[in-house]
């Protein structure tokens, strides 16, 4: 794909330079950096020096439990918190010295609902291209594609408190991207939509990247994110534990299986064990790592389980990034709904 | 894949006089269109309100008095230009801040100023046609000597964006929406019951006759009302400058806390 500047700089009215922020041409000089960021709130240190880069083109995950500290970074890369320490910027340009430019530079899909129950779906989008500069023609026809790329024409005229949760989650995804920033900032996107249209997001998402936009992925749905990111940071308790390609997140993981049991709603978690690795109970589903040696023992005694009415069914896989996430964070991920 | 985005992210942070007025039209449209469904009934209930004070007033008296008639027929317009500014801003704010999407409407990329000044066109809209009704009624019902000058204009814009001002920074600076609300309606409550709008400052206290100097709400009255009618306006000057630091104070305070951030 070939990124077109020239679009922008005919819609540029008095572009500034003022404060010295202007960035040079090369893709590389967009990097997104925070770097030793903290955030303190009274006794609370929902950032601890926090340091991490996102190139143009990349999709990024920023994964971790609620209270991790995700939201509150995000909320000092848009301008609506001030670091207590640490830079944030874009480029040459300082997000935290220049909210105005962070406004600009960066695009916003928060998990909340976006604000449409009296627009009509392409209206709103079209509206939000507006509000972040676009001419009128190029608001219409960016907010036509989107609708067609999502699947959601037949809502285009629809108003918003009469669309679903999951289109609604479209309207606001393509109210972000119908002119994006140089960074995208995506709050769990994917809430509430249908797996099909899940798919056209993914989609979408990679066409953001493939454009130029830095894409700040954030999420808990670790499954999903295995497989949209490039690459991803794992934070909680405001820190930083990791970061990495999904695969380098799982390379601990080597020679290690997934084992999966799930448990009769009535039964007490079973003891596991001395060859079990961490282990986690979301619902009914118990997931632990082991050995590959440890394959015919553990299947030996998932089938006991199942014998004695404990278990219902159990299987055994290739480790996933959500093992990584819970030997990292102690805990399980929201979703919890890696299969088998 | 479908590649839809074809513009690439942007390259420049626009500013100037074209940004500026680039957002205030936009923003301006996004309130209308988030009001759609509400601003001719917000409309229609302002203007029933302006007719029932206007209409209502004659009830206490029987006959009235041109003179009270005028009175408080001249200062239904402030009650109408303030009602919108005052409540329903900060009301919206409230709602925003409950269902979540206040940051995302903080973090559009637009002026701050041309933001609040769209706002600010807005309670121009939804009051004006309000004050214009009740104010045919009541010379349709009174016959009234009213004397129409063009300092209307200043008048009505002064006195509107300085309740829509003291609106916006009551909503913002507050960051419980019920603290909002509730502050909101205690400040409504304050003007229509104790500033000296639909009656005489004679009538109150003397210590609430002086603390009304001081606030915005009676010199809107006494430059709404001389714009309406003929005759010597004592305090006119005064109340034309007390107003204007007060717009001005209350715009930058709105500013400081629009752009505050913990």
């Amino acid at each position: 794909m070939v990124f077109d500047s020239t679009a922008f700089d005919s819609t540029a009215d008095t572009t500034s330079e003022s404060g010295a922020h202007r960035a040079g041409g090369d893709g590389s000089s967009w990097t997104f950096q925070v770097d030793g960021v903290t955030k303190v709130f009274g006794q609370l240190r929902a950032n601890d020096a926090i340091t991490l880069e996102v190139a143009p083109g990349e999709v990024y995950g920023l994964l971790g439990p609620n209270g991790a500290g995700k939201s509150t970074l995000v909320k000092q890369t848009i301008g609506l918190l001030k670091p207590t320490s640490g830079r944030i910027t874009l480029g040459q340009f300082d997000l935290v010295a220049d909210p105005d430019a962070a406004r600009q530079l960066c695009s916003y899909l928060p998990q909340a609902p976006m604000p449409i129950a009296s627009f009509r779906a392409r209206e709103a989008i079209e509206l939000a291209g507006r509000i972040r500069g676009a001419h009128r023609a190029e608001a219409r026809r960016r907010a036509g594609e989107l609708i067609e790329a999502l699947d959601i024409g037949e809502w285009r005229d629809t108003v918003g408190q009469r669309l679903s949760g999951g289109v609604r989650r479209l309207v606001g995804f393509a109210m972000a991207t119908v002119r994006p920033g140089r960074v995208v900032i995506l709050d769990e996107p994917t809430n509430d939509i249908d797996p099909l249209r899940r798919r056209l997001l993914w989609e979408q998402i990679r066409v953001l990247g493939a454009s130029g936009c830095a894409v700040l992925l954030v999420t808990h749905n670790v499954t999903e994110a295995e497989h949209a990111v490039d690459r991803l940071a794992l934070i909680a308790a405001g820190r930083l534990l990791a970061e990495g390609t999904p695969s380098s997140f799982k390379a601990a993981d080597r020679g290690h299986l997934r084992l999966q049991v799930m448990l009769d709603p009535a039964a007490a978690t079973p003891t596991l064990p001395a060859w079990a690795g961490p282990s986690s109970r979301v619902g009914h589903n118990l997931v632990t790592t082991i050995a590959e040696r440890d394959a015919v023992a553990a299947i030996s005694w998932a089938a006991d389980l199942i014998d004695e009415g404990v278990a219902e069914e159990y299987g055994l896989g290739a480790t996933t990034l959500e093992d990584a996430y819970i030997r990292l964070t102690g805990s399980a991920a929201e979703n919890g709904n890696s299969g088998a | 894949m479908s590649s839809v985005v074809d513009a690439g992210p942007p390259t420049e942070v626009r500013r100037g006089a074209a940004h500026w007025a680039g957002g205030y039209g936009a923003m301006l449209r996004w309130h209308l269109a988030s009001l759609r469904l509400w601003l001719a009934f917000l409309v229609g209930i302002q203007i029933l309100s302006g007719v029932g004070f206007v209409l209502g007033i004659a009830l206490f008296f029987k006959p009235i008095p041109v003179s009270v008639a005028l009175f408080v027929s001249t200062g239904v317009p402030v009650v109408n230009l303030l009602t919108i500014g005052l409540m329903l801003g900060p009301q919206l704010v409230a709602s925003q801040k409950i269902d979540g999407s206040y940051d995302y409407l903080r973090c559009l990329p637009v002026s701050r100023s041309a933001n609040a000044l769209a706002w600010y066109t807005v309670t121009l809209v939804g009051g004006v046609p309000a004050m214009v009704v009740s104010l045919a009624v009541a010379q349709a019902r009174y016959h009234l000597p009213l004397h129409l000058s063009a300092m209307i204009v200043p008048a009505v814009l002064l006195t509107c964006f300085t309740g829509t001002m003291v609106g916006y920074a009551v909503a913002h600076a507050l960051s419980k929406a019920t603290a909002t609300r509730l502050v909101t309606q205690l400040l409504t409550f304050a003007v229509f019951s104790f500033a000296p709008v639909l009656y005489p400052v004679r009538q109150l206290p003397r210590w609430l006759g002086t603390l009304n100097w001081w606030l915005p709400f009676r010199q809107m009255a006494v430059a709404v009302r001389a714009s309406l009618t003929s005759g010597p306006n004592p305090g006119l000057v005064t109340a034309y400058i007390a107003l204007a630091i007060w717009a001005t104070a209350c715009a930058a305070v709105s500013a400081l806390v629009l752009g505050r951030r913990e």
